[in-house]
C-alpha cells in the first residue's frame, strides 16, 4: 500500500458524499455563469435597448438564482467539511490505534515530539486537502472546461489557439510539483523537530532550571526557530517562481485571444460579435489558471504530509499477536524461563537465564545496576520477545499466548513511575477503569498510599500533574503500586517500587503485601536486602547473568555478591545492637 | 487555581482586547517600511490589472474596426510587458509576505519560549505539557498567514474599495448609496454572529489543547498503558475528545460559512435595487442619470463587492486568530514569581556556608508545607535529610536553589541572602540532581555535557568514571555516542540516575543537592561511587536526601524532617544515643532480622 492508498481508503467511504457535493459544485459553477450574463442582458436589452417588461423577471431570476447559488455553495462547503472532519477523525483514531500498537522499540527511537507532528500538523493538512483543495480543483478544471468547450463552439480556432498554452500550463505544473515536494517535506521535518524541541523543553523544564540553562535552551530553540522559518522561507523561494508564471500563462490567453481574434477579425475570418462573446468567458480560463500554482502547492503539501504520516504507521510493531493466541481469563502463575537469551545489535543483555517459579511464591531480584534485572521482567510481560529460550507460564509459551490476557495477568509496578495528569482515583484505577472506589481505597490502603492521599485537599479526586509532578518519588511509588495491586492479578512485578519509600513505610507495605502474597506470584526487584529477603528465591544479577541464586538464608552463607550487599547495608547492625543492649542492659 | 486535566478546557484570563491589538501592531511595527512596501507594489499591480481591460476596450472599439494589425501587435507587445511586470511583483510580493509573516511569528514564538523559561515549576505543574506546547508551536503557526497575506490583502482591498467608492461617487451620489446601503445591513449580521463566532472559536482552541495534552500524555505514558491493558479504554477516550473537536469545529466553521452567502445576497438585493430604482428615476428623466450612468454603475458594483468580500474573509480569520492570539498573550503575560531582584547582585564564587533561618514556606495558602526550619552548614559539610515521604525534605532544597520565594524567613549562602542575588549566578554554583533523572534525547556525550557545555569529551568521561557509569557506557554499542531517549528508554533507571549524577558533577559545583540521587543505584555501586564522589567534594558543601540509611551515615548533620519541621539534628551517633525518631528510622531497617 502506498501512503496515497492509505489515505483514499478512508475517502472510500464518503464517495457518495463527495460526488454529491461535487454535484452541488457544479450547479453553482454554472449559476456562476448565468448570473453575470443576466447582468449584461440589464445593461444592454433593458437600460440600452430599453426592453423594460422584462426588467421584473430578470430581477426575480438574478436573485432567486443568487439565493439559490449562495444555498448550495454553503451547502457543499458544510459536506466538504463535514467530510473532511469525519475522515480526520477516523484517522486519527486509525494512527492512534496504531500508535498504541507499537512496540517499545518503536517508542524508543521515535521522538513524542514527532509522533505528535503526525497526529496534528500531518493530519491537518489532509483536512484541508479534502475539505478545500478537491473542490478548488474541481471547480476551477470545471470552469476552464466548460470556458473551453463554450469558445469551442462559438470558434473552434479561437479555441485551439488556447489549447497551445495547455502543455507549457502543464509543464510548469509538473516542474512545480517535483520542485517543492523536497521543500515541503524539509517544512514538515523542521517543524517535528521545533516540536520535538518545544515538548522536550517543557518536560524537563525542572533540569533546565537547575542547571540555570535557560539562556542555553534559549540559543537551541532559536536555531530550531530559525530552521523553520529559513524552511519555509526556502520553499516560497521555489514556489515564487512558479506561482507568478501561472498568473503570467492565464494573462497570456487574454492577449492570445485579442491578438489571434483580432486579427481573424480584421482578416474577416470571424465576426467582432463573436470575438466579444469569447472574451467575456475569459475570465473563465484566467481564474483557474491564476489558482493552479496555490492549488499544486496545497496538493504537494497534502501529499507529503501523507508520506510522513503513513512511514510512521506503517512500521509494523515487532511483538505481534500470535496467529492462533492462547486465551487465558486468569493464569495459575506457575512461570518458568529456559535458557533465556536476550541481545540488542552486539550487545548482550541477558545471557542464559533459567529458574522456575511456582504460583503462589515471590522471587527477588537483586543485581548491580543495568545487570538486567528489569529487561528480565519487560520480557516476561512480552514488551521484548526473547533471542533465543523460551518464557512459559502456566506451561505456555508467552509467544503463543493473547497479549492481552497475558498483560492483563501480569500487575507491574515500573521502576519509571509514570502517572497521567488526572484524579489520584483515576490513576490507581487506571488498569481498571470501571473499579469502585472501595477497590481503590483498599489498594491504597495495601500501598501504604490511603493516608497521604486523604491528607491532600480534595482526597482521591486531587488532581496531579503530569508524570506525578508534585508529588514526591515515595508517593508517586506508592500510587503506582496501588494501580497494579488494583488490577488484582494473578502474577505481580514490582519493579523497584518501593526505592524512594521510607523504611518505616517500607515495612508497613511490605506488612500489606504479605498477607496476599500467597496468592499471587511475585517478583520484586529491590537494592534493598530488607525488601526480598523473605523470598522463595532469590535471584542474583550481574552482567545479564544469574550468579547467586537461592533464599537469603543459603546466600548468605556463600560468601558472594549477595552476601556482600547484605554487609554493606546491614554491616554495623551488631555494633549498634550490642551498643544499644548494653544501654538498656 | 485547581489543576488542569487532559478533559477540562482552560478558563481565560483576559479576553482579547484593544490592548492586545495594539500588541500584534507592535509585532509588525520593525516591518512597517516592508509591509508599506508590499502593500505599494501590490496596489501598483492592481491598479496595472486594472490597466489592461482600457487597452482591451481600445483594441476592440478601434483598432479591429480600423483593421490596425499593426496596432493590435504593438498592444498585444505592450500588454505581454505590463503582464510580466504584474508577474514580476506577485513574485516579489511572495517573497516579501512570506518573509514578513515568517518573521513575525519567529518573533512570538521566540517571545513566549523566552518567557517560558521564566516560569516557575507551578506553572508546569499545573497543566498538561501539551497545553504549554500547543501554545508555543500550533497556536503560533495558525498565525503566520494572517499577519502577513491576510494584513497586506486587507490593506489593498481597503484602497481598492476606497477608489471603486470615490469613482462610484464621481459618477453619481445616489446611485451610490443605493449600492452601499447593503453595508449597515452586513455590519449588523457580522454584529449578530461575532459573538457566537467568538465563543465558538474559543472552545476550538481549547478543543485542540485538550486533543494535543492527550495524544502527548498518550504517546508518553504508552508503556504504562500496554502493561495495563488499557489501550481500548485510551482509545474511547481518544474519540471522545477527537469527537469534541470536530462538533466544535463545524459548529466554528458553519459561523465562518454564513458570511459568504450573506454577502452574494446582499450584493444581488443592491443591485436589483440599482436596477429597478437607477432605471425608474431614467424614465423620470432625472438630472445626470443616463443610460451610460447606469451601465458604468453596474459595472462598478460587482467590483465593489468583490474586496467587502475579501474584507470580510479577512474579518473570519481575524476571530478565528484571536482565539489562539489571546492564549498566546496570557502565556507571554502569565507572571513571573521567582526573579531577579532590582539591583540583584551576581553570586560571588561560593565558599559553601548555607544557612536557613526561621524558613516557612506554602505552595498553596493555608497548607503549610515548612515551618520555621532553621539549620547551619559549613563549607564542606554534608547535610543529610531524612524523614517520612511527603515531609518538606525536598522543599527544603527547591527553597535552597530559589525555585520557589519563602513566606518568611530568609535562607543565606556566605551569609548573602539569596534572594539578593541573580537566580541564574547562584543555580550555576550549584549541581541538582533531581528525583526525577530526566535526560534530553541525544547521546549520552551531550546529556553529560549538559552540565557544563564547555567541558571537553575528556572531561565528561572522567565525571562519568567518577559516578561509575563509565563501564556501563562503554559496553553499550556506540558507547558515548549512544542516543538515548526524552525518558532515557534505553538505559533503566538507575544507569539514568548515574548518567544526571555524572550532568551535575561536571558542573563543577560549589554546592551539590542530590535528591533521592542513588534510590535505584545499586549497593556496590554506590559505595564505589562514594568513594570517587569522596575526593571530589572535599570543601564542597552538598545535601543529600536518600532512604537507604547507609547512604547518609556518615554526614555531618542529619536532619529529620516531619511534617514541614526539623523534628532532630544531630550526626548519626548523636542521633542514635538520643533515641528518638531518627534512632527509631534507623532500627526499623532492621527489625527483618
Amino acid at each position: 500500500m502506498t501512503a496515497m492508498q492509505w489515505v483514499f481508503s478512508f475517502m472510500k467511504r464518503y464517495r457518495a458524499k463527495i460526488v454529491f457535493a461535487l454535484v452541488l459544485t457544479t450547479i453553482t459553477a454554472v449559476i456562476n455563469i448565468v448570473n453575470p450574463q443576466i447582468s449584461g442582458v440589464v445593461v444592454d436589452d433593458v437600460i440600452k435597448g430599453g426592453n423594460r417588461e422584462i426588467l421584473p423577471r430578470l430581477i426575480i431570476i438574478m436573485i432567486l438564482a443568487t439565493f439559490i447559488r449562495a444555498v448550495l455553495r454553503f451547502w457543499f462547503l458544510m459536506i466538504f467539511e463535514q467530510t473532511s472532519q469525519d475522515m480526520l477523525y477516523s484517522m486519527r483514531d486509525h494512527v492512534y490505534r496504531r500508535m498504541m500498537g507499537q512496540d517499545f522499540a518503536f517508542y524508543s527511537t521515535n521522538r513524542t515530539g514527532d509522533l505528535m507532528s503526525r497526529q496534528t500538523g500531518d493530519l491537518d493538512a489532509i483536512r484541508h486537502f479534502v475539505a478545500y483543495v478537491i473542490y478548488a480543483i474541481y471547480e476551477n478544471t470545471l470552469m476552464f472546461v466548460i470556458a473551453l468547450a463554450m469558445i469551442f463552439v462559438v470558434e473552434y480556432r479561437l479555441a485551439l489557439c488556447m489549447i497551445a498554452v495547455l502543455p507549457l500550463t502543464a509543464l510548469v505544473t509538473f516542474r512545480q510539483l517535483k520542485a517543492v515536494k523536497p521543500a515541503f517535506h524539509n517544512i514538515r521535518q523542521h517543524f517535528s523537530s521545533l516540536n520535538t524541541f518545544v515538548q522536550e523543553n517543557i518536560s524537563g523544564n525542572r533540569v533546565v532550571k537547575a542547571f540555570a540553562k535557560e539562556d542555553y535552551e534559549i540559543s537551541k530553540f532559536n536555531r530550531e526557530n530559525d530552521g523553520f522559518r529559513e524552511a519555509e522561507l526556502a520553499a516560497s523561494d521555489i514556489w515564487k517562481k512558479y506561482v507568478p508564471a501561472f498568473e503570467f500563462l492565464a494573462n497570456v490567453l487574454s492577449v492570445i485571444l485579442y491578438l489571434v481574434g483580432g486579427i481573424m477579425v480584421v482578416n474577416g475570418s470571424m465576426s467582432l460579435g463573436k470575438l466579444v462573446t469569447v472574451s467575456g468567458y475569459l475570465w473563465m480560463l484566467n481564474n483557474p489558471l491564476r489558482q493552479a500554482g496555490w492549488l499544486a502547492n496545497d496538493y504537494q503539501r497534502f501529499v507529503t504530509s501523507a508520506e510522513k504520516i503513513y512511514s510512521t504507521i506503517s512500521v509494523e510493531p515487532s511483538i505481534k499477536e500470535p496467529d492462533h493466541a492462547v486465551v487465558r481469563e486468569r493464569f495459575k502463575g506457575d512461570i518458568e524461563f529456559s535458557k533465556v537469551f536476550y541481545q540488542v545489535g552486539n550487545e548482550k543483555i541477558l545471557e542464559d537465564i533459567s529458574f522456575k517459579v511456582k504460583a503462589g511464591q515471590t522471587v527477588g531480584i537483586i543485581g548491580s545496576t543495568g545487570s538486567g534485572k528489569s529487561t528480565l521482567m519487560n520480557l516476561l510481560c512480552r514488551f521484548y520477545d526473547v533471542t533465543s529460550g523460551e518464557i512459559t507460564i502456566d506451561g505456555i509459551n508467552v509467544k503463543d499466548l493473547d497479549l492481552h490476557s497475558l498483560r492483563d495477568n501480569i500487575g507491574l509496578a515500573m521502576q519509571d513511575v509514570f502517572l497521567f495528569s488526572d484524579t489520584i482515583e483515576g490513576n490507581i484505577a487506571f488498569g481498571r477503569p470501571h473499579s469502585s472506589m472501595d477497590e481503590v481505597v483498599r489498594a491504597a490502603k495495601i500501598a501504604n498510599a490511603h493516608d497521604f492521599i486523604m491528607h491532600m485537599p480534595e482526597g482521591y479526586d486531587t488532581i496531579i500533574g503530569e508524570r506525578g509532578v508534585g508529588l514526591s518519588g515515595g508517593q508517586k511509588q506508592r500510587i503506582s503500586l496501588a494501580r497494579a495491586l488494583l488490577k488484582d492479578p494473578p502474577i505481580i512485578i514490582l519493579d523497584d517500587t518501593t526505592s524512594a519509600v521510607d523504611m518505616e513505610t517500607e515495612a508497613l507495605i511490605q506488612e500489606e503485601l504479605s498477607r496476599i502474597r500467597e496468592k499471587h506470584t511475585v517478583f520484586i526487584i529491590a537494592h534493598r536486602i530488607s525488601s526480598i529477603k523473605d523470598a522463595d528465591l532469590i535471584l542474583v544479577l550481574d552482567g545479564g547473568r544469574i550468579v547467586e541464586s537461592g533464599t537469603h538464608e543459603s546466600l548468605l552463607k556463600m560468601n558472594g555478591y549477595y552476601h556482600r550487599v547484605f554487609h554493606h547495608q546491614y554491616g554495623d547492625f551488631d555494633r549498634y545492637a550490642l551498643m544499644n543492649e548494653g544501654k538498656e542492659a | 487555581m485547581a489543576r488542569n486535566k487532559y478533559d477540562i478546557d482552560e478558563t481565560l484570563q483576559v479576553e482579547f482586547n484593544y490592548s492586545h491589538l495594539k500588541r500584534l501592531g507592535r509585532y509588525i511595527k520593525p516591518y512597517r517600511k516592508d509591509m508599506a512596501m508590499v502593500i505599494l507594489l501590490t496596489t501598483l499591480s492592481s491598479a496595472l490589472g486594472m490597466l489592461t481591460p482600457r487597452i482591451l476596450m481600445e483594441v476592440m472599439d478601434v483598432y479591429i474596426p480600423n483593421g490596425d494589425i499593426k496596432g493590435i501587435v504593438l498592444l498585444s507587445l505592450a500588454m505581454l510587458v505590463i503582464y510580466f511586470i504584474i508577474s514580476v511583483i506577485l513574485r516579489m510580493k511572495i517573497t516579501m509576505t512570506s518573509r514578513l509573516g515568517q518573521n513575525i511569528i519567529h518573533k512570538i514564538r521566540s517571545d513566549i519560549f523566552e518567557h517560558l523559561q521564566e516560569l516557575p515549576f507551578s506553572y508546569y505543574d499545573d497543566k498538561p505539557h501539551g497545553k504549554i506546547q500547543v501554545r508555543v508551536v500550533n497556536y503560533v503557526n495558525s498565525l503566520s498567514d494572517l499577519l502577513s497575506n491576510g494584513i497586506v490583502n486587507t490593506i489593498t482591498e481597503l484602497f481598492s474599495l476606497v477608489f471603486i467608492i470615490a469613482f462610484m461617487l464621481s459618477i453619481n451620489v445616489r446611485l451610490s448609496l443605493i449600492c452601499m446601503a447593503g453595508l449597515p445591513l452586513l455590519m449588523i449580521l457580522i454584529f449578530i454572529i461575532k459573538k457566537k463566532q467568538r465563543v465558538a472559536w474559543q472552545k476550538l482552541s481549547n478543543k485542540s489543547s485538550n486533543l494535543n495534552a492527550y495524544i502527548a500524555e498518550s504517546i508518553n505514558g504508552i508503556r504504562v498503558t500496554q502493561s495495563f491493558t488499557r489501550e481500548q479504554e485510551n482509545i474511547r477516550i481518544f474519540n471522545e475528545l477527537s469527537n469534541e473537536y470536530r462538533t466544535t469545529w463545524m459548529k466554528a466553521v458553519k459561523l465562518n460559512f454564513l458570511l459568504w452567502p450573506a454577502i452574494s445576497n446582499i450584493s444581488t438585493w443592491t443591485t436589483s435595487a440599482v436596477y429597478v430604482v437607477g432605471i425608474s428615476w431614467l424614465d423620470k428623466g432625472m438630472t445626470g442619470i443616463t443610460a451610460g450612468v447606469l451601465a458604468a454603475m453596474s459595472g462598478y458594483i460587482g467590483r465593489f463587492w468583490q474586496p467587502v468580500t475579501t474584507l470580510a474573509g479577512f474579518y473570519n480569520s481575524l476571530l478565528t486568530a484571536i482565539s489562539y492570539l489571546e492564549r498566546i498573550f496570557e502565556t507571554i503575560d502569565e507572571p513571573v514569581l521567582v526573579k531577579d531582584k532590582e539591583g540583584a547582585i551576581e553570586m560571588p564564587p561560593i565558599v559553601g556556608e548555607v544557612e536557613f533561618r526561621n524558613v516557612c514556606f506554602s505552595y498553596e495558602d493555608g497548607v503549610p508545607i515548612l515551618n520555621n526550619v532553621s539549620f547551619k552548614a559549613n563549607p564542606g559539610d554534608t547535610i543529610a535529610i531524612v524523614g517520612p515521604t511527603g515531609a518538606g525534605k525536598t522543599t527544603i532544597i527547591n527553597l535552597l536553589a530559589r525555585f520557589y520565594n519563602l513566606n518568611s524567613g530568609v535562607i543565606t549562602v556566605d551569609g548573602i541572602d539569596i534572594s539578593d542575588v541573580k537566580i541564574k549566578s547562584l543555580r550555576k554554583q550549584m549541581g541538582i540532581m533531581l528525583q526525577d533523572s530526566f535526560l534530553f534525547s541525544g547521546t549520552i556525550l551531550d546529556n553529560i555535557r549538559y552540565g557544563n557545555m564547555e567541558a571537553d569529551d575528556e572531561k565528561v568521561i572522567e565525571a562519568a568514571k567518577t559516578v561509575r557509569a563509565h563501564d556501563f557506557i562503554e559496553k553499550l554499542e556506540n558507547g558515548y555516542l549512544t542516543e538515548v531517549n526524552e525518558r532515557g528508554t534505553r538505559l533503566s533507571v538507575g544507569q539514568r540516575q548515574l548518567i544526571s549524577f555524572a550532568r551535575a558533577l561536571l558542573a563543577d559545583p560549589r554546592i551539590l543537592i542530590l535528591d533521592e540521587a542513588t534510590s535505584s543505584i545499586d549497593t556496590e555501586t554506590e559505595i564505589l561511587l562514594q568513594e570517587g564522589l569522596k575526593h571530589l567534594l572535599k570543601g564542597r558543601t552538598s545535601f543529600i536526601i536518600a532512604h537507604r540509611l547507609s547512604t547518609i551515615k556518615n554526614a555531618t548533620c542529619i536532619l529529620y524532617v516531619d511534617d514541614g519541621r526539623i523534628m532532630e539534628m544531630g550526626t548519626h551517633d548523636e542521633l542514635m544515643n538520643k533515641k528518638g525518631l531518627y534512632y527509631e528510622l534507623y532500627k526499623s531497617q532492621y527489625q527483618f532480622l
